[in-house]
């Protein structure tokens, strides 16, 4: 028997994971990635298709997702937070 | 509208459909009589005759006088993409200005498309007399289109429009990648595909121009994007909220780079040839870039302006929008829009974003709808005509 996979991290590089299904808090999720499973907690709700941190990431550090850099962290994340517009910022097209 | 269905077969020519062989090399998936308004005062009187002959395709810009420039050169060169349209066995051009609609039927004529045209002016703008004439026109073109045959031809035919509209992060893990193999598929057949929405290639444009024929046109890809970048900083917004617009922040994308990077999975791994400009048919086969505005329906037409026989066009939590002259094939890849929109897909990929199925196992089966749409079988949205044609403009008037 298989187990289910929950979220995939798609490079190496990456320091989010995208879920593949909706979330509830403290729930485990398996994150797939090209290294295998591994296992982390939800620490709040995970809406299905968001990202969620899969490391300690503090403020300023660069969201990688696709092996690319997708916009900066603006206040400090712990695995399993959910990674959104309320905590990331894009590099690109800002107002100055 | 002459639609017949095949099976398209694989034999020594490789991969085939049946299409509408037009007199310039052209293939066309379609066969549409195209009633087509060139200026705006002529747009009711298309709407009308659109109206009493419901197998034609009528289309009409609200513009016509007072455009200068890159807008007046572009809005022309829109003109002539939809007139010579491969899908468009033949066309009905309307205007009031006879030299605007004198250059756009003859675009048709020099390629021996079958053509009627009517000037308003010449009639005194009896909108009576033109609905009368039109209607006649339009019946002969009808009459005399519906003789047209499909034939099987080489899919290097085919050119690929590459949209997606109300994308989520589904489409960046299974549809786009997914239309990406299909891509590949074609370019590799000789054909052509193009992926415009240059908004959406900021914080993936190295990733595009890495794979740019030419170190010139690496640059030009580089450069595009960063004009485009520049737009949204001159007028004072910030992209996040715009594009990503609401909806696909709603439903997890957090940024135009996390887009961005999900929205060049559908050009797929070839390499770029060229970039056009709106409505500019490319000169060669492969894989095309277009600079241009990210909304779908302006976008597609845009790909259809230039050619665009075929449209492969996924959505995140679902869209409805398909272009009036080429099947729109539908592909999303997220489970709850499948299950609350399946009806309104060509194609469920949710099999692969479940993992169920790989998407090199989901491209072999949506190749094979690929190539049954262009030979006839509706898509969803041409069965409900849940389709339109967008006359893009890009600047003011005089």
């Amino acid at each position: 028997m298989t187990t289910a996979i929950d979220a995939i991290r798609l490079s190496r590089d990456d320091n989010v994971a995208t879920v593949l299904r909706a979330v509830a808090p403290g729930e485990a999720i398996n994150v797939r990635g090209p290294d295998g499973v591994a296992i982390f907690e939800a620490a709040g709700p995970l809406p299905l298709c968001h990202k969620v941190a899969l490391q300690m990431l503090s403020k300023g550090t660069a969201i990688v997702k696709y092996g690319q850099p997708i916009g900066t962290l603006v206040q400090d994340a712990a695995p399993g937070d959910l990674v959104h517009v309320h905590n990331m910022i894009s590099n690109r097209g800002r107002r100055v | 509208m002459q639609l017949h269905y095949h099976n398209p077969e694989r034999g020594d020519l490789g991969k085939t459909f049946y299409g509408y062989p037009r007199a310039n090399g052209d293939v066309g998936t379609r066969n549409h009589l195209l009633i087509l308004g060139v200026t705006g005062l002529t747009a009711p009187i298309v709407r009308r005759l659109g109206g009493m002959l419901p197998h034609a395709v009528a289309l009409a810009t609200t513009s016509g006088s007072g455009l200068i420039g890159d807008d007046k050169a572009m809005h022309l060169c829109l003109l002539k993409g939809l007139a010579t349209h491969p899908n468009v066995g033949g066309v009905l051009v309307l205007g009031h200005d006879g030299r605007l609609v004198s250059a756009v039927a003859d675009a048709a004529m020099a390629i021996s498309r079958p053509v009627e045209s009517l000037v308003f002016d010449d009639l005194g703008h009896d909108a009576l007399v033109m609905t009368e004439h039109g209607l006649k026109a339009a019946v002969g073109l009808m009459h005399r289109i519906s003789r047209e045959r499909r034939e099987c031809c080489n899919a290097q035919k085919l050119f690929l429009g590459l949209e997606c509209g109300r994308s989520d992060p589904s489409s960046g893990l299974v549809a786009n990648p997914l239309v990406g193999l299909i891509a590949d598929s074609i370019v590799d057949a000789g054909g052509r595909a193009v992926i415009g929405e240059t908004t959406e290639w900021l914080g993936a444009e190295h990733l595009l121009a890495e794979r740019a024929a030419t170190p010139e046109l690496a640059q030009t890809i580089l450069d595009a994007a960063l004009r485009r970048e520049q737009m949204a900083i001159d007028a004072g917004i910030d992209l996040t909220g715009a594009n990503p617009g609401q909806t696909n922040i709603d439903a997890g994308l957090s940024s135009i780079e996390e887009k961005s990077l999900g929205a060049i999975a559908k050009s797929g791994s070839r390499p770029i040839k060229g970039l056009l400009r709106y409505a500019e048919r490319p000169r060669e086969q492969g894989l095309h870039v277009m600079d241009q505005g990210s909304y779908a329906p302006e976008s597609v037409t845009g790909f259809v302006a230039a050619g665009a026989n075929l449209v492969l066009f996924t959505t995140g939590v679902g869209n409805a929008y398909g272009s009036a002259l080429a099947p729109s094939i539908k592909v999303s890849g997220n489970p709850e829009t499948a299950a609350r929109l399946g009806h309104q897909l060509d194609f469920d990929a949710s099999k692969a974003f479940r993992g169920e199925r790989s998407l090199e196992d989901l491209a072999e089966e949506l190749e094979t709808l690929v190539l049954d749409i262009a030979s006839g079988s509706l898509t969803w949205s041409e069965a409900l005509n849940e389709t339109n044609e967008a006359f893009t403009r890009l600047g003011p008037s005089f």
